[in-house]
């Protein structure tokens, strides 16, 4: 019982501010869904009527689509790839550690030199393009072709937000004590397996982590899509978090906006929900 | 002897791994010495012919980037510090104590990701407004000072230290308090490390809520006045590199110091059995 | 204290500093509106040319009236909507501040703009005002009988080209000036230059970044072809037969003649007219471009000069109008009187020397008529008449609170076209029911 109240004593400074700057802001925001507001006049309510537009709309159910591919492909590739990062940079090959600190550079690039740099390298003609020819690629309009647009939104994802997991996962791979692994070697336990049996279950707390997160992340990502393609061609790039940008701020409609954000929210809560089910089945007290 | 040489081998792969990754960022590096008329030449010069390191000071005389860099340190590292605190809070008591509700404490804190900054901006503009924090560092620094990433990191990574330590330390009579600052605090700097690291760059990369909070250039933090540097035409594109290259410098700084905290030999000792 | 002459000395003193000629003259008459202390907040976006000037000239009249002190922000263009909108919800919003034109009815319809009382502006009427304009951007400025703008700057557009490329392939950049857009297209197959399938030099290029610049460039041809963006009934009527004609005209360069490539340009949005820069196409529809855009990343052709502007051609070669649109500086509607009226002394000081404007900022061309065409420094820059009839012919681009969403949908429209192959009329079909529906959004909420 008093173990209890030193929890709660321990978590509520947190809640408390989040009551103070983020509850009552949010649910500013779920009650503006329900209303048309163009920021300068009053929000009037208009009931259902933002989300019965949304649901006629072929560019917001574009977006949508965008969005579930985005997130899952972006996802799975930035875990698998900040995992196998860890793993590469944790090993006792000389200079991992400095290779370590390079790879992270990627994420701490300006993020405007991040968006001005890629759409120069996914040039046409840019050097993406140079060095894939020797494979015999051809040329590719990685940015202004409906096929690739998205899987280049996703590569650079992935290039800018691999690193930022992968330091995750190498601390807490630095975490794991070094008896786990002399006790696996005494028993014969090497390679593949020791990372199946002992590293893997040592690592699912930041496992359930880096998913939550990176889907988190995917889900309000805007800017990378927004400078690098404009959401284009045609769409295939507008995710959901850049409809709502654009909505609340150059259309003026932040009433549709929160309404698009509800959805969104909708979406990134069952993504969570699902994965706590997932992940905190395996935690003890 | 064949396996220190696999070792050696194995940096080759890496090493390669990482030049090709830092494609983008050398490109940056190197496109920031260079002439503007060179910019953007799809045949790349990767070493500059002529090299223009006077783009550096070029760029903080046409704007006032230092004072904007000292800007986005202030206020990056009152976030650092606030984040480091309240996050291993919040995160040892959801990961170390049970509690009515503590999976819903989870998921409410987790929910305040969930919707982005632009339908919540006015009502946070409208908070900070009325305080009077308009154009001052609390202002833009207030609503970042506990961010929910934190808190789940904490959460994972406090849950990794075993409970048996904590148990034990209650038998002998230790408090609360003093059990987190001895036993659990220790056993987390790799985590703590990645917590400031984490905290301190997400807010200095902030662009929104600055903007918005923000109309005087005293106050101004770097990606606003870098935004509005980009957008007259008449400073060379290169310079904008330039003052890219100098913003990358503050958090890798950053990252080298606390990177020591991430090797391995952190992990338990003694208390076996 | 200062005493009443004293004040009208300086005043006067001021005036004549400034060399002031043509109407709205700001002589001694022109007492500022009160002697007590006033503070103000301006707003405007950044611009290598403009914002310094805009602030030499605010700097120049807090001098001359110590009693008004101003708070001057610029913000990047993109931002500067953002914050004054969030400005008005949050009650933080300037006192003064510039407007894209073309953003009006976003202010007018939700009445967040003072109407101006011209006679402090210098004219007598609202129509010496109207006359003193050109038509087009007058139309944005004045609703229902009133003025709610007062305009700076004001620009059609031209389409520039490399001399020197036109020489190269046998083109003679007087006799050889396209008038029509199939002169223009064919003008421009022969400017072309291809690496097996890779364009070298493209030979016109159209805008391809950003929404705002696609709607802007095709705005003129739809109206050239007898097209309209609503009817009267406010329908989006740009998918009718006149439209799929604009369209056609606009996707020929790439469909037809095959001297454009779509999907390579190296545009960014600060320097949309990079690939003429970078002489990688020889001709480009823009603004006017002067010698200060020029030299950062072309300095070669500042120096040798091998640049010029031409009209965009028409359907007919009577018909070059293309688009122009221009920025106002406006008051916010909760500004107190007493800064209305200072507002309205400091814009129209502001605007008293067109001629140390024209040096700042030159080729970017004003409004206003008279007062600043007849200097020789205005005679003798280049491609100044084609400039000034750009600008006095250009059509204005449409007048709806709808203007985002009506040039997201064109800019989508187009990149169906012209990257992914699509059929014209599906496109445009698509393009006017997007506009429809933001529209009906608008009426409903």
């Amino acid at each position: 019982m008093r173990l209890q109240l030193w929890g709660v004593a321990f978590v509520l400074p947190a809640l408390l501010f989040f009551v103070f700057f983020k509850y009552g802001p949010m649910g500013w925001a779920f009650w503006l869904s329900f209303t048309s507001y163009d920021m300068l006049a009053p929000p009037r309510f208009v009931g259902v009527a933002n989300f019965a537009g949304l649901a006629g709309d072929p560019v917001f159910l574009q977006s949508l689509q965008n969005t579930l591919v985005y997130i899952v492909a972006s996802t799975t590739l930035v875990t698998l790839v900040a995992l196998l990062l860890a793993l590469a940079v944790s090993t006792r090959v000389p200079g991992a550690r400095v290779c370590m600190s390079g790879i992270f550079l990627t994420n701490v690039m300006p993020i405007i030199a991040v968006c001005l740099v890629w759409r120069f390298l996914l040039h046409p003609h840019g050097l993406v393009n140079q060095l894939l020819a020797p494979f015999g690629a051809g040329r590719i309009d990685w940015l202004t072709s409906n096929a690739t647009a998205m899987p280049a939104i996703v590569l650079v994802t992935v290039w800018r937000f691999a690193p930022y997991f992968m330091v995750v996962f190498v601390a807490a791979l630095a975490a794991i004590p070094a008896e786990y692994y002399e006790a696996a070697a005494i028993d014969g336990t090497r390679g593949l397996n020791r990372f199946r049996y002992i590293t893997l279950p040592l690592l699912l707390p930041q496992l359930f982590f880096v998913i939550v997160v990176a889907a988190l992340l995917s889900a309000r990502l805007f800017l990378m899509p927004y400078i690098i393609t404009g959401g284009g061609p045609g769409g295939a790039t507008r995710v959901l978090s850049m409809l709502i940008y654009e909505t609340g701020f150059s259309y003026l409609k932040m009433g549709r906006a929160a309404a698009i954000s509800v959805v969104l929210f909708a979406i990134v809560l069952a993504l969570t929900l699902a994965q706590m089910k997932l992940f905190m089945r395996h935690e003890e007290t | 002897m064949g396996r220190r040489l696999l070792r050696w081998l194995g940096l080759v792969p890496l090493a390669g791994l990482t030049v090709l990754v830092l494609l983008p960022v050398l490109w940056m590096l190197s496109t920031s010495f260079q002439a503007s008329e060179k910019m953007f030449q799809l045949a790349m010069e990767w070493i500059p012919a002529v090299w223009h390191p006077e783009n550096y000071p070029n760029a903080l005389h046409r704007a006032p980037f230092p004072l904007f860099f000292t800007n986005s340190l202030i206020v990056s590292t009152v976030v650092m510090v606030g984040n480091v605190v309240f996050c291993t809070l919040a995160g040892y008591g959801l990961a170390k104590f049970r509690f009515p509700g503590d999976r819903f404490a989870l998921l409410a804190i987790l929910s305040t990701l969930m919707l982005p900054l632009e339908v919540t901006l006015v009502p946070t503009f409208l908070i900070v407004h009325s305080l009077g924090w308009l154009n001052t560092y609390q202002g833009i620094f207030a609503p970042l000072l506990v961010d929910a990433f934190g808190i789940f990191l904490m959460r994972q990574f406090v849950l990794g230290v075993p409970s048996d330590y904590l148990q034990a330390a209650r038998i002998d009579g230790a408090g609360e308090l003093r059990i987190l600052w001895k036993i659990v605090l220790p056993q987390c700097k790799p985590a703590l490390a990645v917590l400031a690291l984490f905290a301190f760059r997400d807010s200095w990369d902030q662009f929104l809520w600055p903007l918005a909070v923000v109309s005087r250039d005293e106050y101004r933090t770097y990606p606003l006045g870098l935004v509005r540097f980009a957008e007259d035409y008449g400073n060379p594109q290169t310079e904008q590199m330039a003052v890219a290259v100098m913003a990358t410098i503050p958090v890798f700084v950053l990252f080298l110091l606390l990177q020591r905290l991430l090797k391995k030999g952190f992990g338990l000792t003694g208390l076996k059995g | 204290m200062t005493t009443r002459r004293d004040f009208l000395r300086r005043t006067s003193v001021g005036a004549a500093a400034v060399g002031v000629l043509g109407i709205p003259a700001f002589g001694a008459a022109q007492g500022a509106p009160t002697r007590a202390p006033v503070k103000l907040t301006f707003w405007t976006w950044e611009n290598p040319q403009q914002r310094p000037w805009l602030k030499k000239r605010i700097d120049q009249y807090t001098q001359q009236y110590p009693n008004v002190s101003v708070e001057f922000q610029y913000f990047a263009f993109s931002d500067l909507g953002k914050k004054v909108s969030i400005g008005y919800a949050t009650g933080t919003a300037p006192d003064g501040y510039t407007t894209g034109d073309w953003l009006m009815p976003t202010w007018l319809t939700r009445k967040l703009i003072v109407p101006l009382d011209v006679q402090q502006l210098g004219y007598a009427s609202l129509d010496a005002f109207r006359d003193d304009h050109a038509p087009a951007f007058v139309a944005g400025a004045i609703h229902e009988g009133k003025a709610y703008g007062y305009p700076l700057w004001f620009y059609g557009v031209l389409n520039h080209v490399n001399t020197k490329q036109f020489k190269e392939v046998g083109l003679d950049p007087v006799k050889d000036e396209p008038k029509t857009w199939e002169q223009l297209g064919e003008v421009a197959k022969r400017l072309t230059v291809k690496d097996g399938s890779k364009f070298t030099r493209q030979g016109f290029k159209w805008a391809m970044h950003a929404s705002q610049w696609t709607a802007f460039q095709f705005n003129p041809i739809l109206l050239q072809a007898g097209g309209q963006w609503f009817d009267k009934d406010g329908k989006c009527t740009v998918n009718n037969e006149a439209g799929v004609r604009a369209m056609t005209i606009r996707a020929a360069m790439v469909k037809q003649y095959g001297a454009e490539d779509p999907a390579d340009s190296l545009a960014t949005a600060p320097v949309p007219w990079m690939d003429w820069l970078k002489e990688r196409a020889a001709m480009f529809s823009a603004p006017p471009i002067g010698p200060q855009a020029i030299k950062p990343i072309n300095p070669a052709m500042e120096a040798e000069g091998y640049y010029k502007a031409y009209l965009m051609p028409g359907v007919s070669d009577d018909k070059r109008y293309s688009t122009c649109y221009g920025f106002n500086c406006v008051i916010n509607v909760h500004a107190s009187k007493e800064k209305q009226d200072v507002l309205h002394h400091m814009y129209r000081f502001i605007m008293s020397d067109l001629l140390d404007c024209w040096k700042a900022t030159a080729p970017l061309t004003l409004a206003r008529k008279s007062g600043w065409t007849d200097y020789p420094e205005v005679k003798s820059t280049p491609n100044i008449q084609a400039i000034l009839r750009a600008k006095d012919t250009g059509v204005f681009l449409p007048r709806t609170p709808v203007w985002s969403e009506l040039a997201d949908a064109m800019h989508r429209a187009v990149q169906k076209v012209t990257l992914a192959n699509g059929d014209i009329k599906v496109a445009l079909n698509e393009a006017a029911a997007e506009v429809d529906r933001a529209t009906a959004e608008l009426k409903k909420g």
